[in-house]
């Protein structure tokens, strides 16, 4: 790229870091924040603000600005506790309403190949929620990946021993689909996990 | 399955063919490096998009050009559709009948094909990983669901390993678990493939033979029982978890997974012989042969539609009888069948009305 000057430079390479951000589209984000100075000023501000206000929840680790967070503190169920691989899936859960629960985010899934390991996780400190007597059951809802069930099964032979009820989310036919578009190998795992009515 | 019609340009050393096969034998005749295999190779790849001599990209297109173009028409039951692949030197594009292809599961099925060619034979006096690779290529094709079945053992085989050669070794209990789960699923799947197929391959090694011997595959692995049976996938998971654990000490020193389908084999034998240490040139293509054609009679089962058979110049180290019988088969199957070969004479033709001929000289095909 032609140099410009060393700020904008810089702007444009931090940008480049972002997700899904390349080359062209840094350049033109950083142009068009140079070219609306309030706008680059409250993304400033509001980058700001969230870096001091914004923490993981000591209990669930879910994302929130006041310690413990509202699902925590609130007048939820303690009884159940719903385990998920990042905040986005908490917030697909939320979403549907659903769960009455609470949760606990792990912040990522066992992945030996990605030097993701046990520890590298919060799962001692879902132990130790669980072992404060409170908690009657657990539903894993980690991803349905090679490493999320790898994590589910992880997670199984701990909590077992516990004598807590453990629960996985069910897989199959989305709904208001028709069974010819899905994969095969859904399909197979539906019929394997059919219900009796 | 048919092709009705074939058009190449700039494919290898062919610059520019239109193509119209009969319907059952195609003769493709040349001296060596004309471009017979070429050919074959060209309607392989629109079949599987992969060349069955593994190729990459850019030596597959004419020196000097920057794409190449293989198109061929499919009559499908009386249903017409055109494949058309575009080659280029970062990857290859389908469109079917002009629609661009986004799901590979669209694609296969569209024009399914059996090779045989003289790569096939290292087969046979290889390293076992040729075998499996075979093996789990020919159960893809009759099980779409295999595929993903593969993978997922293979990303939680990578995962274990990794694991193994850590010093911090925590959760490898949930990876021995989930691999013998998965493993035992994919023993399972390959055993009953192999009983499916073992029958047909007596009957056609037979056939080419002349007299009846017993032509087997076996399935090598160590979880299989004593009688070579492999039992329930339960059972497998079951005595695979229980060789893990015996290996565990072996596994840590070498930091590796010794135990599951990635380390087993699959025996060829005629009569309780090793085909690899007893078989001939001649006793090995043959079986080979008989073993592709049990493919296709089995894919013929499942889909009621006979794949198109291309045999790469398997007239050579055959004796005439065996020739002969292969031939005699050949002519009373519904099949569409190209064959290279350097001359006619190794052929017999006596009895067959419908064939066409295509000389093959230096990357031109005549009709």
């Amino acid at each position: 790229m032609i140099y410009l000057s060393k700020s904008l430079t810089k702007l444009i390479g931090e940008l480049k870091k972002l997700p899904g951000v390349g080359e062209k589209t840094a350049l033109r984000l950083a142009l068009h924040l140079l070219k609306s100075p309030a706008n680059g000023t409250a993304l400033a501000e509001s980058l700001r603000e969230v870096q001091n206000s914004v923490r993981f929840c000591s209990t669930c680790y879910a994302i929130t600005e006041d310690d413990p967070c509202y699902i925590c503190s609130g007048s939820r169920d303690a009884t159940a506790i719903c385990v998920v691989e990042e905040p986005q899936d908490l917030m697909a859960i939320e979403r549907s309403g659903a769960f009455k629960g609470r949760y606990h985010v792990l912040h990522g899934a066992l992945s030996p190949l990605n030097g993701v390991m046990p520890g590298n996780l919060r799962i001692n400190q879902l132990l130790e929620r669980l072992r404060g007597g409170m908690v009657k059951e657990v539903l894993l809802a980690t991803n349905f990946s090679v490493e999320g069930e790898a994590t589910a099964l992880y997670l199984t032979k701990l909590i077992k021993p516990l004598g807590i009820k453990l629960t996985r989310l069910a897989y199959g036919i989305p709904l208001g689909s028709d069974l010819e578009y899905v994969d095969t190998a859904t399909v197979q795992k539906a019929v394997e996990g059919r219900n009796i009515l | 399955m048919k092709l009705k019609k074939i058009y190449i340009c700039s494919f290898r050393n062919i610059e520019k063919a239109e193509i119209y096969p009969d319907d059952k034998f195609n003769l493709i005749v040349g001296n060596n490096a004309q471009g017979k295999t070429n050919f074959l190779e060209s309607i392989y790849l629109l079949g599987t998009m992969k060349s069955f001599r593994l190729a990459r990209n850019p030596e597959l297109i004419k020196y000097g050009n920057p794409f190449a173009i293989v198109r061929g028409l499919v009559d499908n039951e009386e249903v017409l559709q055109e494949i058309s692949l575009s080659i280029e030197n970062a990857g290859k594009k389908v469109r079917i009948n002009g629609k661009p292809v986004t799901q590979i599961a669209d694609f296969f099925g569209c024009l399914s094909m059996v090779v045989f060619s003289p790569e096939d034979l290292a087969m046979v006096r290889g390293l076992p990983d040729l075998r499996r690779k075979y093996l789990d290529r020919a159960i893809f094709s009759s099980d779409i669901s295999y595929l993903s079945l593969h993978q997922e053992f293979h990303r939680i085989l990578k995962n274990r390993n990794n694991l193994l050669k850590r010093e911090d070794r925590n959760g490898l209990d949930t990876w021995t678990e989930r691999l013998a789960e998965t493993g035992a699923r994919l023993v399972v799947k390959r055993v009953s493939y192999i009983q499916k197929i073992t029958k047909l391959l007596t009957d056609f090694y037979a056939i080419i033979s002349g007299h009846h011997e017993q032509a087997e595959v076996i399935y090598r692995s160590e979880v299989m029982k004593k009688d070579g049976t492999a039992g329930s996938a339960e059972e497998v998971r079951l005595s695979m978890l229980e060789l893990l654990h015996k290996n565990a000490s072996d596994e840590n020193r070498r930091g590796l997974t010794l135990t599951g389908p990635h380390r087993d084999d699959i025996n060829f034998s005629i009569n309780g012989k090793s085909l690899k240490f007893h078989g001939s040139q001649g006793e090995q293509r043959s079986f080979i042969l008989a073993l592709k054609m049990a493919e296709i009679e089995y894919i013929k089962k499942l889909n009621g539609n006979p794949p198109i058979l291309l045999l790469d110049d398997m007239t050579s180290e055959l004796d005439m009888d065996r020739n002969n019988n292969f031939m005699e088969f050949l002519k009373i199957k519904d099949m569409q069948v190209f064959i290279t070969t350097t001359s006619l004479d190794n052929i017999t033709l006596s009895g067959i009305q419908n064939y066409k001929v295509f000389p093959v000289r230096g990357g031109t095909i005549l009709q």
